[in-house]
């Protein structure tokens, strides 16, 4: 029997972080060797081009071979289907004609529109805080207000979830950064006991990978506790939960106990940006400090316009929520009779644990060519050993999409034995 | 002696090598690792601790056994050289012979547990469980799970350093292989001598990752030196 040599399954991204040599492009020539090797095997699945907006059935050009797919989408985050809503195209289009496409300028100097000052007096008033300000993505958002506001000497203690933005953000501050077992908060106590002098906690609302919603009354009665200061990211969880939208702070009524709330324009509303809500305080000192921010352009003025009216929307049509939980419900409960493992998801979010990247990869092939669109989740997005699929729903979805996507997932799902 | 020409690859045989991967958190092992090394972070804040141990037969240095503590680092690809599966930062080792403890830090320059350990082996049905003492002292328990077996021949890297330098050599493993991330074995490292460093880790006591492998040679490459490791 011939022996196997290492196979491309067996290196990630991880493999090649260092090279021997001291020519920082030395790396590149094995990495790309390995990534020609690896794209047959999965990794072409990554960033492959739609040709429709992220609704609930898509048309997408397939990155092995190049063919036009018409697919089921279950991959999108446009969890209230307003990335299309004619009201928002309309006011976008508005937008173009009215300031052009670009702000061409930070917002510090030259890049602040009319425009963004209604967008962020919008997202104060609906947040109810004092002002929020908002960021051209949510990565600059964590980044900024992080970096912008704990100093070397400081203590970030993130949930071991949280996002890679949250974490980037901690490291850039080079404040001492530890984090806490996810959604456990005996051990952010053990943390905190640990730190000394300013504190600052940062939670999602609900995680993305793990479609779990946070324990929020225990971790900030935690963080109350040790007197840390608690930011609260609800990219995923705004317009989901929370009797107006508001998220789960609101959910557990304890807006007024989270110091920073943080959210971002991807996900529910259905644009591009991020944003945080606070004190005027907070919003003057980060005009200043959140350097992400600072130096980067602001937020083109159509998106921003196009944001503003699904903000409104949002706010206005509390069916919308009502569409997508019927749908969450619904998917569920076919995921799960059919004894599909979904983790702690309690969300719109519903992760199906297959726990090998390799496997997770040729289900996802076959998926794709039966007619499903669902992304591979591997390292670095999650640990080595809890690679999955992440069924995103949205209010979009016509049950007869979730129907179909649902039934080619299961039938895929028991011919690979990851369903018996 | 027991030191042959540096310039050789040395082989060792083995009935079985397990291994078990577990999770602790980053900072402990940022306070042991030197700087030049980075732990691979499974989870953000939490690094690996690999628990290896081996029943060799046949060696430079006749029949032992050897349990390994390891924290895995991001490896360094060569060109013109395989790349490396994993790679390890070995930090305590213990065997249960003398000539194989003096020819691994001779040749090897591996730090070592200064006395002769135990290790008592349980091959079940589809597991083993490995015991570890020090004259009856408990070290380490361990189970690793077996899944489906395949005959592979795979590259590893390790890294050591003492006073006299840092190195680096390629481990070849070859052998009937099975690996799973099934979580069905455990661990329970004693407070004793030999785990010392690791008394205040929260290590996780069920492995993400098993490894196993059966009738295998283990190859190691001549080292290479590095420039120093700056230690912590």
């Amino acid at each position: 029997m011939q022996s196997q040599a290492a196979s491309v399954s067996d290196y990630d991204y991880s493999n090649f972080f260092y090279h021997a040599s001291d020519d920082p492009f030395a790396i590149l020539e094995p990495f790309n060797e390995w990534l020609r090797n690896a794209l047959p095997h999965g990794y072409y699945l990554f960033s492959q081009a739609m040709s429709t907006p992220p609704q609930g059935e898509i048309r997408l050009t397939e990155g092995l071979r190049g063919r036009q797919l018409r697919l089921v989408n279950l991959s999108s985050y446009n969890y209230l289907g307003l990335s299309v809503r004619p009201e928002v195209i309309a006011a976008a289009k508005e937008a173009l004609d009215a300031y052009g496409l670009g702000a061409a300028g930070s917002p510090i100097l030259s890049g602040m529109m009319d425009v963004h000052v209604q967008l962020e007096e919008d997202l104060a008033r609906f947040k109810k805080k004092e002002a929020a300000m908002v960021f051209p993505t949510g990565y600059s958002t964590n980044v900024g207000l992080i970096a912008g506001l704990m100093r070397p000497g400081d203590w970030v203690i993130a949930d071991q979830s949280a996002h890679a933005s949250i974490v980037d953000g901690a490291i850039l501050s080079k404040a001492s950064v530890r984090f806490f077992r996810h959604n456990n908060p005996a051990d952010l106590e053990r943390k905190l006991k640990q730190a000394t002098g300013k504190k600052l906690v940062a939670i999602e609302g609900v995680y993305s990978m793990d479609g779990d919603v946070c324990p929020l009354p225990e971790l900030v009665a935690v963080a109350k506790k040790y007197g840390a200061r608690v930011m609260l990211d609800e990219a995923h969880s705004t317009f989901v939960y929370g009797p107006t939208g508001r998220g789960v702070a609101e959910l557990y009524g304890l807006e007024n106990d989270v110091d920073i709330h943080v959210g971002t324009f991807s996900k529910s509303l259905g644009g591009q940006g991020g944003y945080v809500a606070g004190s005027r305080n907070l919003y003057n000192y980060l005009k200043g400090f959140a350097r992400s921010r600072v130096f980067s352009c602001a937020l083109s003025p159509v998106v921003a316009a196009g944001v503003r009216k699904s903000l409104e929307i949002a706010q206005r049509e509390p069916e919308l929520r009502d569409a997508l939980w019927a749908n969450v419900r619904h998917i569920r409960s076919r995921l799960e009779e059919e004894g599909v493992d979904v983790g702690d998801s309690t969300s719109q979010i519903v992760p199906i644990m297959v726990r090998n990247d390799r496997r997770v990869f040729e289900i996802c092939h076959k998926l794709l060519g039966a007619g499903v669109y669902l992304q591979p989740v591997i390292y670095p997005a999650v640990a080595k050993h809890r690679s999955r699929f992440r069924v995103s729903i949205s209010a979009g979805h016509t049950r007869e999409q979730l129907d179909e996507g649902a039934a080619i997932l299961i039938r895929v799902l028991r011919e690979e034995r990851i369903l018996v | 002696m027991t030191t042959s020409n540096p310039s050789e690859f040395v082989q060792y045989r083995f009935r079985d090598a397990i291994g078990g991967f577990f999770e602790f958190p980053t900072e402990n092992a940022r306070a042991l690792l030197p700087t030049d090394l980075q732990p691979i972070e499974p989870h953000h804040g939490s690094s690996v601790l690999s628990v290896m141990a081996f029943d060799f037969h046949d060696s430079p240095v006749g029949e032992y056994g050897e349990l390994i503590l390891s924290i895995l680092v991001a490896p360094r690809v060569d060109t013109g050289h395989s790349w490396p599966r994993s790679a390890f930062w070995p930090f305590r080792l213990g065997t249960t012979t003398p000539e194989s403890r003096e020819h691994a830090i001779e040749r090897w320059h591996l730090p070592h547990y200064m006395k002769d350990i135990s290790i008592a082996w349980d091959r079940g049905d589809g597991h083993v469980t490995i015991n570890a003492t020090d004259r009856g002292e408990p070290i380490v328990d361990m189970t690793i799970t077996e899944h489906e077996w395949s005959k592979v021949e795979h590259p590893y890297q390790a890294f050591m350093y003492d006073d006299e330098g840092a190195y680096t050599s390629t481990i070849v493993m070859a052998g009937q292989f099975s690996e799973n991330e099934e979580e069905r074995g455990g661990i329970v490292i004693h407070s004793q001598a030999m785990t010392d460093l690791l008394a205040n880790w929260e290590v996780d006591v069920t492995p993400f990752r098993e490894l196993w492998m059966r009738d295998g040679m283990q190859t190691f490459h001549p080292l290479r030196q590095l420039a120093a490791f700056a230690p912590r």
